[in-house]
């Protein structure tokens, strides 16, 4: 499972988590995306998103 | 020794923004509101360019015109991004409920974080003159927060001082990344250490600078690895440096 972070504005995607209030169901590969999807946030491109490998900080509630 | 690239000041990405037509909203200040940005890196609709550099994604060269132009509020997750003001005055509002004014030294490191919105906006009566640097950040979706400092040009003459990072005076960052400044007189040369493994990403904000070699005029910028020891040279007076070091 990883995770990817737009580039446009810093949101970021969670293949565990999804995005359910987005009509993503956890477990949602980053592949398996229409390549046509926008960041929610601020409407960057998918193929403007990056993978990234940082942890999450122990405050984070990214649920 | 290896330097990664030279970017020519020529070579930027650049971006004219208006604060009318499609961009009426992203773009604050009207009727005639203008933003200039020069991008080092890949950056909204500059994507023939360099990706980054370590953990730096946006380093923006950019001036806003007087009147209110900068960028409306708008959201921002996770990215560190830090404004250092050239000139003019940069008014900076963010959702952790911070309204701030910052002049030329001035410096901020807002890390967005679980979820921040900011406004960046020129409401003083001449150009504004900011670098913006985003980086990734160290951990995500960490709790938003907002610092300030200033840089004393005249108290730092000749000095390599560190600005963000894990110094005493600098802003703290929470990760293997620190931003120095050196403004130096003609013909000195200084002696830049990154740590090991780090990288040094160096633009020249005034002046002429050698670098590990290389020369290196206004806003022309150059990225370093496996250097232990890099070499400054100033060959201009007051010659002015910004230098951000990145783990790779």
């Amino acid at each position: 499972m990883k995770k990817y972070l737009c580039l446009g504005c810093g949101f970021s995607y969670d293949e565990a988590l999804g995005l359910p209030e987005h009509g993503i169901a956890p477990g949602t590969r980053w592949a398996d995306i229409p390549d046509n999807w926008v960041c929610p946030d601020c409407g960057t491109p998918k193929s403007g998103f990056e993978m990234v490998e940082i942890p999450y900080s122990s405050e984070a509630r990214p649920a | 020794m290896s330097v990664r690239f030279v970017l020519r000041a020529a070579e930027r990405g650049f971006s004219r923004l208006v604060s009318t037509g499609i961009n009426a909203t992203y773009v604050a200040g009207h009727p005639d509101g203008v933003i200039t940005r020069h991008s080092s890196f890949n950056f909204h609709e500059y994507q023939s360019g360099i990706p980054g550099f370590g953990n730096i994604r946006v380093f923006g060269d950019e001036v806003f015109s007087p009147g209110g132009t900068g960028y409306n509020m708008h959201p921002h997750h996770n990215f560190i991004i830090m404004a250092f003001v050239l000139g003019g005055a940069l008014t900076h509002v963010n959702t952790i409920g911070k309204v701030d004014t910052l002049k030329a030294g001035d410096y901020y490191v807002f890390s967005a974080g679980s979820g921040g919105k900011h406004a960046e906006l020129n409401i003083d009566r001449e150009d504004a003159h900011i670098i913006y640097l985003w980086v990734l950040p160290g951990l995500l979706l960490a709790p938003p927060s907002y610092l300030r400092n200033r840089f004393n040009a005249a108290a730092s003459a000749n000095r390599i001082t560190c600005l963000v990072g894990d110094e005493k005076g600098a802003l703290p960052i929470g990760q293997r990344l620190k931003v120095s400044r050196l403004v130096s007189d003609a013909g000195r040369t200084h002696l830049y250490r990154p740590a090991s493994a780090n990288g040094l990403y160096a633009f020249v904000l005034e002046g002429e600078a050698e670098i590990a070699g290389t020369v290196l005029r206004r806003r022309d910028s150059i990225s370093l690895e496996k250097e232990e020891r890099v070499d400054i040279v100033a060959l201009a007076a007051d010659t002015d440096l910004l230098l951000v070091e990145t783990k790779l």
